[in-house]
């Protein structure tokens, strides 16, 4: 079999899945960042100050928590957290914007470019362009604006302009296409950004060794707090970068669950969702093969979450190809559950979930009984909450006002 | 292959042997419905169209400026699918046998109807032209057999000189040179850098060079004709048929059309 980790291949694919599909216009800045990321990723003081500012300015290592009274909630397995939250900035997302900002350094471009659909991408590249200095433009949806607002606010604050998008869904594969106009548009002197493990390669592997980290430090942690890697380790997939980030460097370890857990919106059977490796069919859109929520003739459908990070009807290539590979399992959880979720773990370990993350969470009321209490299952709490309590508040009838 | 000229090769011959300039039409099918998209054709023939460019519409047109975007979603309202346009096609050509039709798309629609494909110059469609792929890849690259409709290729201005080389090969018809870094329907044409693009393909193919993206005055028309072998309107014409989607009354895009193809000749 193929070894999972020395994917992809040159031209950019997982098994069937990734590749370069994109307007002609872009070929070329695609191959030069292939070439400029392959130069730089192994350059000894690249890697440093890649870890200067991840140590330095990010906060890392991120910790790993043992959730005490979660674990007696569910009496199956120990449950540990993994930290994402507790990154300046607020999750996971500025583990990739440190390590792309460097290569947009490095290629000279002076104008940085993203889509974001929770806000946190766009504050975590609105934070990376205001410490170079450089001019940032971020593409949103228009609804997302609307239910992601604290997090709009932050990233006006930090000097960036947020292009809100009213096209289509106007929710994150809208930004996605603006930000790809935008790109089409602008390719001399603009790097793109792109929020996750989606888009054309080398975007997918790029986003997923920057986020590796995460997993790197699991191994590590995990040995030194409980003696042994985890038996299960459990992620939100979105685009897919935090679940790639973590799952990434356990690919090999084959004693290792990896689940991938999607948002199921207002239930998988109602269609709407947005759980394309649950529900969807290989297409391409965005650059790459992917699994994705498609009508029979090609149209992309409409998806439904409560979270606005969740709410993309795509999915990075590589999960589609550990999905068929059968390396990493996918499941799907609905609004009504993550909404019981976060409640139940802000109120049981003092800790306030993103609406994505707390899709992770919601999961383990299906898995958590597979495991027994000498087993060790980690969620990668990819966010936290904050940007999310206008949601939740409207979810639960409150007003704020 | 190919002893019998196609009908694309056929009209590229004849504009070789009369050293006359392309003009080539965009407009997307189903917008404002397919009646009229019929008519326009018919139209847009009589006022002087050398080929005809049938835009698929695509939930997430990523290379269309607003203009065609809009033009998308109000065809994908009136659930226009490829099968509808092969049947537009099948009836166009009760009329006219003689002017080459190009499907112009995104991947994602194509390749849901990858059978349908296989049989699609039945119905009377010619070529495709798939935006969203590199240039250098084709129809049978995704799978999709059909030696009798050809693959246009789409080259940019950021395209380097080794994949133009392999671009060319790969392709049939003509070669579509993007005049602009943007979306369609931009406006920031630079004819300096045009002409020697234009000139470094010309070297590597025999076949012709048309250009388009952002071409909307007689005077774009006339400059870009000048330095190619024909050029592509779109933006413009969809935002009038858009405006005249209430009266249904084309004769303006007509004598527009009149005008282009006169300035392509001067
Ligand atoms: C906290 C958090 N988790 C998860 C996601 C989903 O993205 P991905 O699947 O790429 O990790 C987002 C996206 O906005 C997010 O903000």
């Amino acid at each position: 079999m193929n070894n999972l980790t020395d994917l992809p291949n040159p031209d950019g694919f997982f098994g069937d899945y990734g590749g370069k599909f994109v307007p002609e216009t872009l070929m070329h800045a695609l191959k030069e960042l292939d070439e400029i990321y392959a130069k730089l990723k192994n350059n000894p003081e690249f890697i440093e100050e890649i870890d200067q500012d991840l140590v330095q300015f990010v906060g890392r290592p991120s910790p790993l928590y043992f959730a005490k009274r979660l674990t007696d909630y569910y009496s199956g397995p120990q449950i540990w957290l993994k930290r994402e939250d507790l990154n300046h900035t607020g999750a996971h997302k500025i583990n990739n914007t440190v390590g792309q900002i460097l290569l947009a350094k490095a290629m000279g471009k002076k104008r940085i470019i993203a889509e974001t659909g929770a806000g946190q991408h766009g504050v975590a590249t609105a934070t990376v362009a205001a410490r170079l200095g450089l001019e940032c433009h971020i593409y949103m949806g228009a609804a997302d604006v609307k239910r992601q607002s604290l997090n709009v606010y932050r990233i006006k604050l930090l000097g960036a302009k947020v292009h809100a998008v009213d096209s289509g869904t106007a929710t994150l594969k809208d930004a996605l296409n603006e930000a790809m106009r935008d790109w089409v548009t602008n390719i001399e002197d603009t790097y793109y950004i792109i929020g996750s493990v989606t888009g054309p390669h080398p975007y997918p592997m790029i986003v997923r060794d920057f986020n590796a980290i995460v997993g790197r430090e699991l191994r590590k942690q995990s040995m030194e707090q409980f003696m042994q890697y985890p038996d299960a380790i459990v992620a939100c997939v979105g685009g897919g970068s935090n679940a790639m980030g973590i799952f990434y460097p356990f690919l090999e370890e084959s004693n290792v669950d990896l689940i991938g857990v999607e948002a199921a919106g207002s239930g998988l059977m109602s269609g709407k969702h947005a759980a394309p490796l649950n529900d969807g069919e290989p297409g391409i859109l965005h650059g790459a093969k992917s699994y994705l929520m498609q009508d029979e003739n090609g149209q992309v459908v409409d998806t439904h979450s409560i979270s606005a990070g969740l709410d993309y009807p795509g999915v990075g290539p590589e999960h589609s190809n550990l999905k068929d590979s059968g390396r990493a399992n996918y499941i799907a959880v609905d609004d009504d559950e993550v909404l019981s979720s976060f409640h139940l773990v802000t109120k049981l370990e003092g800790i306030m979930p993103a609406l994505e993350t707390a899709h992770a969470f919601a999961a383990l009321e299906h898995i958590a009984k597979n495991y027994k209490s000498n087993q060790h299952v980690v969620i990668n709490v990819s966010g936290r909450g904050d940007k999310d309590i206008n949601t939740v508040a409207t979810m639960d009838g409150i007003s704020l006002d | 292959m190919g002893y019998l000229l196609t009908r694309l090769d056929e009209k590229i011959l004849s504009f070789n042997k009369t050293s006359k300039k392309a003009l080539v039409a965009y407009l997307v099918a189903g917008d404002p419905d397919l009646d009229s998209t019929l008519e326009l054709m018919h139209g847009f023939v009589s006022a002087g169209v050398d080929i005809l460019e049938i835009g698929v519409p695509f939930t997430d047109p990523i290379a269309e400026g607003p203009i065609i975007q809009a033009a998308h979603d109000r065809a994908l309202k009136n659930n226009t699918s490829l099968n509808n346009i092969f049947q537009l096609v099948e009836r166009f050509r009760e009329k006219n046998t003689d002017t080459p039709i190009i499907l112009m798309g995104y991947i994602n629609t194509f390749l849901a109807n990858a059978e349908a494909l296989k049989e699609a110059h039945q119905s009377g469609t010619d070529a495709v032209l798939i935006v969203d792929i590199p240039g250098e890849s084709n129809l049978e690259d995704l799978g999709i057999k059909n030696e009798h409709l050809a693959s246009i290729s789409l080259i940019a201005p950021t395209t380097s000189e080794d994949r133009i080389g392999k671009i060319c090969n790969s392709s049939s018809g003509f070669i579509y040179y993007v005049t602009l870094r943007g979306v369609t329907g931009s406006s920031h044409l630079n004819i300096q850098e045009a002409e020697s693009n234009i000139n470094y393909i010309r070297s590597q193919t025999s076949l012709p060079v048309f250009a388009g993206f952002g071409i909307k005055t007689p005077d774009d028309a006339f400059n870009l004709s000048k330095i190619s072998d024909g050029i592509v309107i779109g933006s413009s014409l969809v935002q009038m048929i858009h405006e005249q989607s209430d009266q249904k009354e084309y004769k303006k895009i007509y004598n527009y059309l009149h005008e282009m193809a006169e300035a392509i000749s001067r």
